[in-house]
């Protein structure tokens, strides 16, 4: 128990002292058993008064110190920082709050301040009294991250970590690199094409030795805590030889038949079952739809010597400090109906059009073998509104906008209409919509209560609001190919990927960072990042730069090699435990295991996983577990103090 | 429901108008104008109705003629979409739909056709000289002046004047009743009770008279005094130069016989100072404005449409001409005098008969028409209410 306790009361200037009366504070407090030393300070954590600590500290022989000033949230650190420097263990510095708590929040009744500030002043020293001194628990940590996803984000990320030395895994579900993007002629706002965006990227990755990519491959598990994390990943065949050889494979795509929609673009062509989703598509390896192949399984099983036909589904087990989550967004697809989505012929979203863009000759716009002259855009879909996202997805606008100016260069003159909701291109893309409309776009706004109509008439789709900009009057037009712009919604997988990495979802089920300023790559989860679209709608250059910084909180974390962890842990008194094994029920980060120690059963609490919740204690019959930093006697000494006037 | 048409925006680029699509419809130009009121706010919805091509609504509306250009609207754009060179474009537009003959929308858009008329009708009166014309006597009078009236007798060249004058009524007048018809009769919203045609009827010949208008265009953003004089100046210069244009108008017309004469007057005689108020009138004006054009020098001076520059020249030229016909006549040089008259009329014609019913000064009735007719509307309106 600490006998020589130094208190010092703050003022805060007058922010504590105007409504606080701090004399009484000192006077109530200074007789306390314990207590060797009571201030009061004008401003505690000035240097000057810090300077004072410390000598007080070493000059007094402290063994216990209190600060009674604002929140631990503000100088929690800063004290502890005192105390070390006294030459006490930092937990046995205990800061009490009597300005958040005191002052400011009863600034109507100085008198009841006052008095709240007495009993917490004497709860701190009670708790002081009890307090421990504790070492932080260093473990050694894996330096080496897996990057979830291999499109712009985690290429970028991964690139990040391999540069910085770490060793990197790099999963991508699909078996070719690249994600969305890929499915982007040019990548809006520059005239870059998506293809050298991503051939440059893919180029980088291979370069780099200590960068592993693992295709056609998902995590199917992880376990263990920050800095060590076992991470299984299911690799899915390929059917087609590393040291495969072209021109067979060629013949034998020549020869296959059958056709099965093409995903990559949306269904707009077909593809064979020996494909890539794209002529450039990376890596330059095509893939066997085994699933899909019908008739064609005959001239699969001809070519069966340049396949790899008896591969399995592989799962290997890797070891990591740190996740990396860049598993990117789905378009948001229209319900069927919706703005004459799938049952008029000329309606399509925005990702569909960037692929008819691609995929039309050279001069000619073309959709269902028609000349496209006029296109019309219909903004928000899937954004602020109920269905998809309730908030903009901030990247349509600008990109739809960018896409009428890019393509009236690349095809004869097309006129665009764009009835919008919101037109949001922020930022430097404010030109863009500018140019827009000295190139003659022209722009409608219905209301947000009045959603545009689309419908046939006169056999013609045809798209019909109410424009605001002309006093409200109805106005239709019927362009040849209707776009809606749709927003970006998670992935469709994204509730088994925070499973398996137990990833806090928003409510927009995009996953959710620990707080959107300070800690905006990382999750509640320590050692969990998250980086590019998988966090919310995102632009390319959005994207790439979270992935950076989520490399590099990467790298900060696990560069050293290792990794402290707070003492605040569960304890569990061997003596009292009874193994009755509800603790490791009620712990949420499967930090308990039950070990036989001699014939008994006696659980076991592992350092590295165990984050100091709590849920464990409240739980065990025989009050076998204890709080390091917030025991029982601390807790009892508090409560009996605050209760006793 | 009505459908769009985006092309309009093409037709109406040959009448000037450019860059108009760049408006984002953020109403600066409307509130910022000084003209623009609760009755009629413009020119923002003008803007929209050529961007959309809703030309129904363009028709039918006498918007375009209660601007007076002072062009804050386009100083102000933000989109520099120069709402106020739309305005002007859109009075050129009107002054072709106006015109059922279908003349004047060639002129605007066919620098051929409007050089070919002026030629032709140039060339008409030289061959109505040829056939026509007195002998040149080279004889002075008493006084020592050219004997004018019997190369080119005042009495026939009179008859000629009132069958222009004649031509150019017929014209105008269907062309006005055209802007009648669709401002006002076609117009649902607002039934006319019959008095009010007259109640209202000095408003027109108030705002004919003194282009009051002009004055009050632009003094709405108020930077300094030097905005001020600018505004008035304007007005007065534009004033002077169109009472000296309508003065000799009358005068040609309705008083040849007085104003066509071989006696010399003295200079205080009413002809001459007439005469001399009116040709100073016109070269101040004419000055000052090609200056301004040619130095662009305020915002309705920076662009320039090919008949703007027609009218200037052919009014230039016809001043310069009738002013040398007046020297050459008083100091006696006969054959100076009756060419120089030959070509004073050959520019002359053509201008009046393009200019007066189908370009640039039939604005000098439509624009009070249009207020005339637009307090017609108002008054219509409050009393309803
Ligand atoms: S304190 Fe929380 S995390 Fe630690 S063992 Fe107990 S229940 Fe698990
Ligand atoms: S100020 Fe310019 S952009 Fe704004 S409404 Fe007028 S013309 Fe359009
Ligand atoms: S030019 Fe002047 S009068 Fe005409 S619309 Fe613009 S601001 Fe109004």
């Amino acid at each position: 128990m600490k006998q020589k306790i130094g208190v010092y009361i703050c003022q805060c200037g007058s922010n504590i002292s105007d409504y606080v009366d701090v004399d009484k504070v000192l006077d109530s407090v200074k007789d306390l058993e314990g207590v060797s030393l009571v201030k009061i300070t004008m401003f505690s954590c000035s240097d000057s008064t810090q300077n004072e600590m410390v000598d007080d500290i070493k000059n007094e022989d402290l063994d216990g110190l209190v600060v009674a000033s604002c929140s631990p949230k503000l100088h929690l650190p800063t004290f502890r920082n005192v105390a070390i420097r006294g030459g006490l263990n930092p937990y046995n510095y205990v800061q009490v709050n009597i300005r958040e708590q005191g002052s400011w929040a009863h600034s109507d009744n100085p008198k009841k301040a006052t008095e709240k500030a007495i009993q917490l002043v004497k709860a701190g020293i009670e708790r002081t009294k009890y307090s421990n001194a504790l070492e932080k628990t260093v473990i050694p940590s894996e330096k080496a991250v897996a990057v979830i996803g291999a499109g712009i984000a985690g290429m970028k990320a991964a690139i990040e970590l391999a540069d910085m030395g770490l060793s990197v895994y790099l999963i991508e579900k699909d078996f070719f690199v690249g994600g969305r993007i890929t499915q982007w002629e040019d990548l809006c706002t520059v005239e870059e094409l998506a293809s050298d965006t991503v051939t440059r990227l893919y180029d980088e990755v291979k370069s780099k030795d200590n960068l592993t990519l693992f295709l056609g491959a998902t995590a199917e598990n992880m376990s263990g805590s920050v800095g060590n994390f076992k991470l299984t990943i299911n690799i899915r065949p390929r059917y087609i030889k590393s040291d495969f050889n072209k021109d067979k494979i060629e013949e034998l795509t020549g020869k296959c038949k059958t056709l099965t929609p093409n995903e990559f673009d949306f269904g707009l062509t077909k593809r064979k079952i020996v494909f890539k989703t794209y002529p450039g598509a990376l890596p330059d390896i095509p893939v066997v739809d085994i699933k899909n192949a019908g008739d064609d399984i005959n001239i699969i099983n001809e070519f069966k010597d340049h396949l790899d036909l008896d591969r399995k589904d592989e799962s290997i087990t890797v070891d990591i400090g740190s996740v990396i989550l860049a598993t990117g967004s789905d378009p948001y697809t229209p319900k069927v109906g919706e703005l004459g989505y799938k049952e008029i012929d000329n309606v399509v979203t925005f990702q569909e059009f960037k692929r008819i863009i691609e995929l039309s000759p050279n001069g000619k716009l073309k959709y269902n073998g028609k000349d496209i002259k006029s296109v019309g855009y219909i903004y928000c879909v899937g954004s602020c509104q109920a269905e998809g996202n309730m908030y903009c997805s901030r990247f349509c606008c600008t990109c739809a906008i960018s896409t009428s100016l890019s393509i009236n260069k690349r095809f004869e003159k097309i006129r665009f209409y764009h009835v919008y909701k919101h037109i949001r291109t922020y930022g430097k893309q404010e030109v863009l919509y500018d140019q827009a409309g000295r190139q003659g776009d022209i722009f409608f706004k219905f209301d947000e209560d009045e959603e545009p109509v689309v419908s046939m008439v006169d056999g013609e789709g045809t798209i019909t609001f109410n424009d605001l900009l002309t006093d409200g009057e109805e106005i239709s037009v019927s362009p040849d190919l209707i776009v809606l712009v749709t927003g970006m919604v998670p992935r469709d997988d994204y509730k088994r990927v925070a499973e398996v990495f137990k990833a806090p979802i928003g409510r927009d089920k995009f996953f959710n960072e620990a707080h959107p300023k300070l800690r905006p790559v990382e999750t509640v989860i320590d050692g969990i990042m998250i980086a590019g679209a998988s966090q919310g709608p995102k632009s390319i250059s959005e994207s790439t730069k979270s992935a950076l910084s989520a490399a590099s909180k990467a790298d900060a974390l696990l560069h050293k090699g290792e990794i402290e962890l707070e003492p605040t842990l569960a304890m569990i008194d061997t003596s009292l435990c009874e193994g009755s094994g509800l603790c490791i029920q009620a712990c949420p980060f499967n930090a308990i295991t039950m070990i036989d120690a001699g014939g008994k059963k006696l659980a076991q609490v592992e350092k590295s996983a165990c984050k100091g919740c709590g849920w464990c204690l409240a739980v065990c019959p025989h009050d076998a577990i204890e709080l390091a930093g917030y025991t029982n006697n601390e807790m009892e000494g508090m409560i009996e103090s605050l209760i006793t006037v | 429901m009505s459908k769009i048409n985006p092309e309009f925006a093409d037709t109406l680029a040959k009448y000037g108008a450019f860059d108009i699509t760049a408006c984002f419809n953020c109403g600066t130009c409307t509130s910022i104008c000084s003209l623009s009121d609760e009755d009629n706010f413009f020119p923002r919805k003008m803007i929209r109705a050529s961007v959309l091509g809703q030309t129904d609504k363009i028709d039918s509306s006498l918007e375009p003629w209660l601007c007076y250009y002072c062009g804050e609207c386009s100083t102000s754009c933000p989109r520099e979409a120069n709402p106020g060179e739309l305005m002007m474009s859109l009075r050129r537009y009107l002054t072709a739909r106006y015109d059922w003959t279908g003349l004047s929308a060639k002129f605007y858009t066919s620098k051929l056709w409007e050089l070919g008329a002026i030629i032709l009708l140039a060339l008409f009166v030289l061959v109505m000289f040829i056939l026509f014309a007195g002998p040149m006597d080279t004889t002075l009078t008493d006084q020592g002046g050219v004997k004018l009236n019997t190369f080119a007798p005042a009495k026939v060249v009179h008859i000629a004047d009132w069958l222009m004058a004649a031509s150019l009524v017929f014209f105008l007048t269907g062309n006005v009743f055209r802007m009648y018809w669709r401002t006002i009769v076609k117009d649902e919203s607002v039934k006319i009770p019959f008095k009010l045609y007259f109640t209202e009827a000095w408003k027109f010949v108030f705002h004919f008279a003194t282009q009051w208008q002009f004055s009050k265009c632009g003094d709405k953003i108020d930077d300094g005094e030097k905005k001020k004089e600018k505004t008035s100046t304007y007005w007065i210069i534009h004033l002077f130069l169109m009472t000296g244009y309508v003065l000799l108008l009358i005068m040609i017309v309705g008083f040849l016989n007085w104003f066509q004469t071989e006696e010399i007057h003295p200079w205080w005689h009413p002809q001459r100072l007439l005469g001399y108020y009116a040709t100073t009138g016109l070269f101040v004006g004419l000055i000052y404005f090609t200056v301004q054009r040619i130095k662009k020098s305020s915002e309705k001076a920076k662009f320039t449409h090919y008949t703007d520059w027609t009218f200037l020249v052919l009014l230039f030229l016809t001043t310069l001409t009738g002013i040398m016909v007046h020297i050459f006549r008083i100091t006696g040089l006969p054959y100076a005098t009756y060419y120089i008259y030959v070509i004073h009329l050959m520019v002359l014609f053509p201008m009046l008969m393009i200019e007066v019913p189908f370009s640039k000064w039939s604005h000098l009735a439509y624009r009070p028409f249009a207020i005339y007719f637009s307090n017609v509307k108002i008054a219509a309106k409050k009393i309803k209410k």
